[in-house]
């Protein structure tokens, strides 16, 4: 991250970078703060499912957090809430039009979830925390990072659900036709075994890289000291 | 009581951003409603290709409503013809309400003499994997072919009956069963009124009226 102090020159990019780096995975809607559990765990017995899924929900948070972003100093602080969720809920609604007009297949699919998508306090959660307080660029990057963060989340637990349940992945047959359907993955219960296991995973990545920084952060001081001694 | 100056700027500021997102969402609806009909249409007309037998006319103009007993809303009858304007099959949408999860929308379409010539289920929320076999098990939606009252046993074997149950799920294929038969007999009471529908793709005036 920012343990380079050379790269202080290059600061916008390196915050963009950060920006991204953080939404994607550091504060990923699912893997570090498990909101927006009820899509994910609801539509994802595909990786196609859960792809659209987490493309409604980045759509959306581009205009959120784009729109509050740009009248962040116009609404006053008493009625912001209020503010947010009626324009979270336009952008639902327009979203839930466009998929129902070009890609109706697909809106049947996902149903209910879509208007659903108002309450995903993943959402309302950037415009608060974010968006709120930052340029639209910067607001922007924060939508596209977090939007994706959570499309990645969806389409790896879909992803695991479909090749486990019907050993297909985006439709393809993977296992071939002797593959016994492994059916709880495609209900219910299956989706938390496989979060659970997602999520196992996702800490045992967090603690290496953790260890990796440690570990380059002390080699670092053992260099520094090292020229210290040397020099007279 | 008296409204302040804070106040005032809260109410202004609500009241713009809700007119802003109303224009908004009336564009996008003027935008939607034509490519949304035709999607829906589409959905129909692809679900009909799929229990219609061959045909010459448009079966999504040549339709009939008709309320039936029991019900509140209208029933869409959608005819077949060939190319001499006979009717050689109806089709139209039946609901098994005691499906395991819920209502199960099932297309059928059956011939003059009241055999099924397809069914199709167009919406459930049956288990994946057990109950949905009632959309991908093809064989087993082709059992209902040139079936009728007559030649049938309605009811899953489970039950004595001819149609077969699936592993696991016994309740949803019960349901289409019933649902199905059910349409039958409907279907054999109203066949005359039905069957003398004029063909609205050669009458124009009729299908203006």
């Amino acid at each position: 991250m920012q343990n380079n102090a050379n790269d202080t020159n290059s600061v916008p990019d390196l915050q963009k970078g950060e920006i991204f780096a953080n939404g994607f995975w550091h504060n990923n809607a699912i893997f570090a703060q498990l909101l927006g559990m009820c899509p994910l765990l609801g539509v994802t017995t595909s990786a196609e499912n859960g792809f659209w899924m987490g493309a409604a929900t980045l759509l959306v948070l581009i205009g959120s957090n784009l729109t509050v972003s740009l009248i962040r100093g116009a609404i006053p602080a008493n009625v912001r809430i209020p503010a947010y969720i009626t324009i979270i809920a336009a952008f639902v609604s327009i979203v839930e039009m466009g998929m129902n007009a070009w890609m109706h297949e697909m809106y049947l699919i996902l149903g209910l979830f879509i208007p659903l998508i108002v309450v995903n306090c993943a959402i309302l959660g950037r415009a608060e925390a974010f968006a709120s307080k930052n340029t639209p660029i910067n607001s922007l990057v924060d939508a596209l990072a977090m939007g994706s963060g959570f499309t990645f989340a969806l389409v790896l637990l879909g992803g695991i659900r479909e090749l486990l349940g019907q050993g297909e992945f985006f439709g393809f047959d993977i296992f071939g036709p002797s593959y016994p359907d492994v059916l709880m993955f495609i209900l219910p219960p299956g989706a938390f075994i496989a979060l659970g296991f997602i999520l196992a995973g996702v800490n045992i990545i967090n603690r290496k890289m953790k260890e990796h920084k440690d570990q380059q952060a002390v080699a670092l001081i053992q260099a520094q000291t090292a020229t210290a001694e040397v020099q007279p | 009581m008296k409204v302040d100056r804070g106040q005032w700027q809260m109410i202004i500021a609500l009241l713009v951003v809700g007119v802003i997102c109303t224009l908004l969402l009336a564009t996008t609806n003027i935008f939607t409603r034509a490519p949304i009909a035709q999607a829906e249409r589409q959905a129909l007309m692809n679900a009909l290709m799929q229990v219609l037998p061959k045909h010459e006319n448009d079966p999504i103009r040549d339709t009939r409503n008709i309320i039936l007993a029991g019900d509140k809303k209208p029933t869409n009858f959608y005819f077949s013809r060939n190319a001499a304007g006979t009717i050689n099959a109806i089709a139209w949408q039946v609901t098994a309400p005691d499906g395991y999860n819920g209502s199960i929308h099932i297309l059928m379409a059956v011939h003059p003499d009241g055999s099924i010539n397809a069914i199709r289920v167009t919406g459930h929320k049956e288990t994946p994997g057990l109950g949905d076999g009632i959309t991908k098990n093809q064989s087993w939606l082709d059992s209902f072919g040139d079936k009728s009252l007559a030649n049938a046993n309605w009811a899953v074997k489970k039950d004595g009956g001819d149609f077969d149950q699936f592993t696991g799920a016994t309740i949803t294929p019960r349901a289409v069963v019933k649902a199905v038969k059910k349409g039958l007999s409907m279907y054999a009471s109203l066949s005359a009124k039905l069957l003398s529908s004029p063909n609205k793709n050669t009458s124009e005036e009729a299908h203006a009226k």
